[in-house]
């Protein structure tokens, strides 16, 4: 029999603890992270794991802050890849709304490309890139072409289901004051579908960022995908710790701060 | 009467006319628009002078002749052996831990951040950990496809078994189901339309990380083949490989979208909210 406290309510409808050993959740979250880093310090110190292989995660920070004051770093590589990042986000963003409005205008039009953008994400779109590469060179052309191709279907779905979500009311509304296509858009259809279209764009940055890289890392001159594969290459581990972590934590820094400024248009959230 | 009725956005148009009617049949309009694509990709591959760039057909024939060769088809053969492998992985200890975490809703509240956190850095990136500390062999080609595909399977397993109906947990405790009866009866047909989906996003993205190790790595399967053919510049041969590997990760996935249909219709679970269009 299962375990019944005197009352004789078993576990599994009981309500959610508040704290478990005293502490509540998110203080565990942290415990748990401030472990596996204390847990990564501790190997690379004692030598459990050699240092070409591991590194302290004081000497990761102590990389980033020096490759933070580097000039040539912050040009070449940092500002060169947020800007692809900026450019291919913004580029996705417009032509998956865009997109989305064509399917929603054009019954047919959706019918045949509807079942592509379901299976779109199985398909590796990176398998592209050389393609890209042969036609377009090196530069940030493909690089951009990938990641906007990559991030710009999520927009597109999270789009068309918001524009989908518009009530019949006030569609009807709509019609009664014979509203334009344009003044339709901006004033229904646009601030309607905001909640979804952010929840898109939050997943559209995911991916742009993970395209961006993922290209620069492949195959590139610049920029911070390139940084991470040279200091590989020429195993150099200091370097190339410095800059996965700094990715990583350019990534969360990114998405949470993408995420407090898109929650100001999700109107659901109240 | 059609001309002075406006037509209410948002709302469908009245019975389309008979000419129009095939256009509507379901398989019909994506097949148009394929074969639309492949009219336009010939015209500009004829159009930009096909030195560079093959036509369809060019590519198509490039990879029946690539098909013949067993070396080649032995990379397939790896390929796809090493994805089911690591697919498989993937698949079974995602939801395991998905499933033990999401009984917990105070636990998966503690560890949901953490997790999400990882799933938002470019895994690419943490690709030379992989190669220093599993090797650039098979091993790491499988670690970095089974990191790939676990993730997502783990938080959308964990986000339907946290959110199954409370009502049903009370009917469970009226009706005294222990936790195994519980699990059995209930939280499992809870989870299923979920976990199919997992099953779609995870083979998509397992077979993607798969090929960026592959790619990256340069000596094995079919990401080593495309490799090759980049550094030869042989356009046909890569646009006919790029054509297999479409082949390869859109067959699974029909047939895993028809499962997915089965399951939700079956078991009347709710639609993926656990994890949005990913």
């Amino acid at each position: 029999m299962t375990a019944r406290s005197a009352s004789g309510v078993p576990r599994y409808v009981r309500p959610r603890p508040d704290r478990v050993l005293g502490l509540r959740a998110p203080a565990w979250t942290v415990l748990i992270a401030v472990a596996l880093v204390g847990l990564v310090e501790l190997l690379a110190r004692s030598g459990a794991v050699s240092g070409t292989e591991l590194v302290p995660v004081s000497e990761m920070l102590a990389g980033i802050a020096g490759l933070l004051v580097d000039p040539e770093f912050l040009v070449q590589n940092l500002l060169w890849t947020v800007g692809l990042i900026a450019v291919s986000f913004a580029l996705a963003t417009v032509l998956g709304v865009g997109l989305a409005y064509t399917m929603w205008r054009a019954r047919w039009w959706r019918r045949a490309a509807q079942p592509y953008l379901n299976v779109y994400y199985a398909v590796p779109t990176f398998a592209l890139y050389p393609i890209l590469v042969v036609l377009f060179g090196t530069g940030a052309v493909p690089i951009v072409l990938l990641a906007v191709a990559f991030s710009s279907v999520v927009i597109a779905a999270s789009a068309l289901t918001g524009f989908g979500s518009v009530a019949p009311s006030v569609n009807k509304l709509a019609a009664s004051l014979r509203l334009r296509p344009g003044q339709y858009l901006r004033r229904v259809l646009l601030p309607s579908a905001a909640p979804d279209i952010a929840a898109g764009m939050k997943l559209g940055f995911v991916y742009a960022l993970i395209g961006v890289l993922a290209t620069e890392f492949i195959l590139a001159t610049r920029g911070l995908g390139q940084f991470i594969s040279h200091a590989y290459i020429t195993f150099d581990a200091e370097e190339m710790y410095a800059g996965i972590l700094f990715v990583c934590l350019f990534a969360l820094g990114a998405n949470l701060g993408l995420s407090a400024l898109l929650n100001r248009f999700d109107w659901r959230r109240s | 009467m059609t001309s002075a009725t406006r037509r209410v956005p948002g709302v469908a148009a009245p019975r389309p006319r008979p000419a129009l009617r095939r256009l509507l049949e379901p398989a019909v309009a994506p097949l148009l628009l394929l074969v639309a694509f492949l009219l336009v990709w010939h015209v500009a591959a004829v159009a930009l002078d096909s030195t560079v760039f093959p036509t369809p057909l060019e590519a198509a024939a490039t990879l029946v002749a690539d098909l013949g060769s067993s070396a080649y088809l032995a990379a397939v053969a790896e390929t796809l052996l090493v994805l089911l492998g690591s697919y498989a992985l993937a698949v079974v200890i995602g939801s395991l831990l998905g499933f033990l975490i999401g009984l917990s809703t105070f636990w998966s509240d503690v560890l949901s951040p953490l997790i999400y956190a990882v799933y938002s850095i470019p895994k690419i990136t943490l690709y030379p950990l992989f190669l220093v500390f599993l090797g650039l062999g098979d091993v790491g080609r499988i670690g970095f496809a089974f990191l790939h595909g676990v993730i997502p399977m783990l938080l959308i397993v964990l986000g339907a078994t946290a959110s199954v109906d409370r009502t049903h947990l009370k009917l469970a405790a009226s009706l005294r189901l222990t936790t195994p009866q519980l699990v059995r009866r209930i939280v499992v047909p809870s989870i299923v339309p979920s976990a199919v989906t997992g099953l779609r996003l995870a083979f998509g993205l397992t077979f993607l990380g798969l090929l960026i190790a592959e790619l990256l790595g340069g000596s094995a399967g079919l990401g080593g083949e495309l490799l090759r053919n980049v550094q030869l510049v042989r356009m046909g041969n890569i646009v006919g490989e790029v054509i297999l590997i479409t082949i390869i990760a859109l067959v699974p996935t029909v047939l895993l979208l028809r499962l997915e249909h089965r399951a939700t219709a079956r078991f009347a679970g709710r639609a993926t909210d656990a994890a949005p269009a990913l």
